[in-house]
């Protein structure tokens, strides 16, 4: 009792030296968005992290529009220019050069017989009429080409202009093995890796929550059952039985060949996304069964019971949003593994295959090219890193938010 | 006791009979049989050959009689034949599951030599610097990709500094030099895969040592023997330490099937001759008689690890108990 009026007297201190304005502050009921909100600032590496998974997000949806900004085809291959040094210029090969002087030829009749006829006159190149255009652009730089195309001041050659242009790629991050652009691939990459990995947490978060509050609301056999399963999968070596189900033809299944749901070029991806759930909504299913446990005798449910609110409702209306917390956390947890999960398999051959690129599969050739491109081996894998322990600081960082228990640091 | 035993090996056993009959389900939808694989270098061969051939390894029958042959079989002690190795598969498996034991054992000793004292270090000492270090660390070490920390690795130690060797098992066509000489070569080439697979392991068991030393350090027991005057590690150690061992038996066995998935990664980047690699390498070259005798070795040792930690729990806490 003593101890209560020491408690109370030091609220009342603390009560009069605050200004009319600070206590309305206080006492302003604070919304539970925004408690969680200040409490996450805190955690300044899970605001790190959230920042950059706001940044990979960023580039997974742009991707088509940094392909167009930087103006660089994602399959275009070019075995003259394999693995250059990052920040190289590249030229196009003498083929490329040639059919695209062709092309120009074909398409302006008229324009290339001026141009032609201009370059002889002024001396730039000697040699017959014909071959003009095409002894111009293989033997100088393009930028020494363009000069000279400009020097001649024919109007309709701007088609030629864009692709002598297109000749001379910068590239960023240099090139891989077939000689095509690695900065556009790994942005490409980001899109596959970072959609199935968030696709594989949302969709095993919904199978947990229904298994999870199946197995948890009704108990007794069907808990059981639920649980044993949940269990057994809990304990596999993962790896092993997702190389199996990875070496598994789709085509083999009769509905699924005739629903042509499935084309060659994502086959892959649904088959990753389909495997990857199999094996991770046991964590959910687990969580979500622990806390409709315990809600399930709470009182607000009997009252929800007595006012006559069938099973279904009780579960959506009353349970869910007592268990959705818990799982934002362990959704975040989940995409981090997944990236890890599809990088590993997509690495042994198994997951997305090229040419869609993956950071993991960017990384399968790695291996063997540690002598003539480390580079190569080296970026997908910072890349996966720095996503993956992104959204663990950030599922730490929303667990110490939203739990009130949490240990504070 | 001895129910809760019996029901939990029963329990697994039946787990292993119905996986490994999915895998064999599951390989018979990977893309080609074994005949298409012999039809595919032979363009003389005719349609009822093909047909007689297919009856000959039974391929013509259902999924679930094959499996049954299969398990006859096996229960008879015949595992098959090696169609990539052309050796009985008992022969293949004996040495590559020592290699493998030998990789997860030493890692996991390694990761536990270190994890534990990092875990208690940081859980004494909460919210300081070396908390701090030690949280960053074990938070990189659980994202890290492991093969790609071990394409790393090898870059670093392999080809930029030619310290060690790049993968492998041993030094192929080294005369027998005595058993200390080989013991040695064998750890020169176990060190890169063991440092790749035990990086993931650390950062797990240190971030679990850690939360369950604080949980045991907030005991009241704690205080009392503080109170006690006891000294500082006789506490640590005695009191607090032996109560956070329990949630730590828990995730060393389930630590085990992790550690086997890493082990398969990592077995494939060092070119290691374990199980791992041969689960690998015999799906992907279609030999099913291997991959499934090397699956079903895998996950029932996975399966069984986790039954010696219940039994286990028993024993490291008398307050548990089985009904």
């Amino acid at each position: 009792m003593s101890s209560n009026e020491i408690v109370m007297t030091n609220i009342e201190l603390d009560e009069n030296s605050l200004s009319a304005k600070d206590r309305a502050e206080i006492e302003k009921a604070q919304p539970m968005w925004k408690m969680v909100l200040t409490q996450f600032m805190d955690h300044k590496l899970a605001v790190a992290g959230a920042v950059i998974i706001a940044i990979f997000m960023f580039i997974s949806i742009f991707a088509n529009q940094i392909q167009s900004i930087t103006g660089i085809d994602p399959d275009a291959q070019n075995v003259s220019n394999r693995y250059l040094s990052p920040w190289t210029t590249a030229l196009a090969g003498p083929d490329v050069r040639e059919t695209a002087v062709e092309r120009f030829i074909m398409n302006n009749p008229e324009a290339s017989d001026k141009v032609q006829k201009a370059l002889i006159e002024k001396g730039l190149v000697a040699v017959a009429e014909a071959d003009a255009i095409y002894e111009l652009v293989a033997t100088k730089e393009p930028a020494a080409v363009l000069a000279d195309l400009k020097s001649l001041d024919i109007p309709d050659t701007k088609n030629l202009i864009t692709s002598v242009k297109d000749f001379e790629t910068f590239h960023f991050l240099g090139t891989d093995e077939l000689g095509r652009d690695v900065f556009i691939r790994l942005v490409y990459g980001t899109r596959v890796s970072m959609g199935v990995g968030v696709l594989v947490a949302i969709a095993s978060a919904l199978i947990g929550l229904l298994i999870g509050s199946i197995a948890g609301f009704y108990g007794g056999w069907i808990d059981t059952v639920l649980m044993r399963i949940t269990d057994a999968l809990l304990s596999l070596p993962t790896i092993p039985v997702l190389i199996v189900m990875a070496a598994v033809d789709l085509s083999k299944f009769e509905w699924i060949r005739e629903s042509k749901l499935i084309t060659p070029s994502n086959e892959s991806i649904i088959k990753m996304v389909i495997i990857l759930c199999i094996f991770s909504w046991m964590t959910v299913a687990r969580l979500v069964r622990g806390s409709i446990l315990s809600i399930r005798e709470r009182e607000f449910v009997l009252a929800a019971r007595t006012l006559g609110a069938g099973d279904g409702t009780i579960i959506v209306r009353h349970m869910f949003p007592n268990v959705i917390a818990p799982m934002l956390v362990s959704i975040t947890l989940g995409v981090g593994e997944s990236i890890l999960f599809e990088a590993a398999l997509s690495f042994l051959g198994l997951g997305i295959q090229p040419p869609t690129p993956s950071w993991g599969n960017m990384l399968n050739n790695a291996q063997e090219l540690i002598y003539q491109a480390p580079f190569l081996a080296i970026l997908p894998g910072i890349l996966i890193l720095l996503t993956t322990i992104s959204f663990n600081y950030l599922g730490d960082g929303l667990q110490d938010a939203i739990d009130p228990k949490a240990i504070r640091r | 006791m001895t129910t809760f035993i019996t029901r939990r090996i029963l329990q697994t056993l039946a787990v292993i009979v119905i996986l490994s009959y999915v895998c064999y389900y599951l390989m018979s939808l990977m893309p080609g049989d074994p005949v298409d694989m012999m039809v595919a270098s032979n363009p003389k061969i005719t349609a009822e050959d093909v047909q007689r051939l297919k009856a000959l390894y039974g391929l013509d029958q259902p999924v679930y009689k094959r499996f049954g042959n299969w398990v006859g079989s096996i229960s008879q002690g015949d595992l098959g034949y090696s169609r990539t190795y052309r050796v009985p598969v008992q022969e293949l498996m004996g040495p590559r599951l020592w290699n493998t034991f030998i990789l997860s054992i030493a890692s996991l000793t390694l990761s536990l030599l270190i994890a534990i004292p990092l875990g208690v270090i940081s859980a004494l000492k909460p919210g300081s610097r070396t908390d701090y270090v030690v949280n960053l660390f074990s938070f990189a070490g659980i994202s890290i990709p492991s093969f790609w920390l071990a394409i790393v690795l090898i870059i670093i130690f392999a080809v930029k500094i030619p310290l060690l060797p790049a993968g492998g098992t041993q030094t192929i066509g080294g005369e027998p030099l005595g058993f200390w000489a080989d013991l040695a070569d064998r750890s020169v080439y176990l060190v890169l895969p063991v440092l790749s697979l035990s990086i993931q392991q650390i950062g797990r068991f240190s971030r679990f040592t850690r939360s369950a030393m604080l949980e045991a350090m907030r005991n009241d027991f704690i205080r009392t023997a503080r109170a006690k005057g006891l000294s500082r590690s006789r506490v640590i150690w005695k009191h607090a330490f032996r109560n956070a061992l329990i949630p730590l038996i828990t995730i060393l066995a389930l630590s085990f099937s992790g550690l086997f998935s890493g082990a398969i990664l990592t077995e494939t980047v060092f070119a290691y001759q374990g199980v791992g690699k041969l689960v690998y390498d015999s799906i992907i070259q279609n030999d099913y008689n291997v991959a499934m005798i090397s699956f079903v070795i895998s996950v029932s040792m996975v399966l069984l690890m986790n039954l010696v930690a219940d039994i286990a729990y028993g024993f490291a806490d008398p307050r548990i108990s089985y009904q």
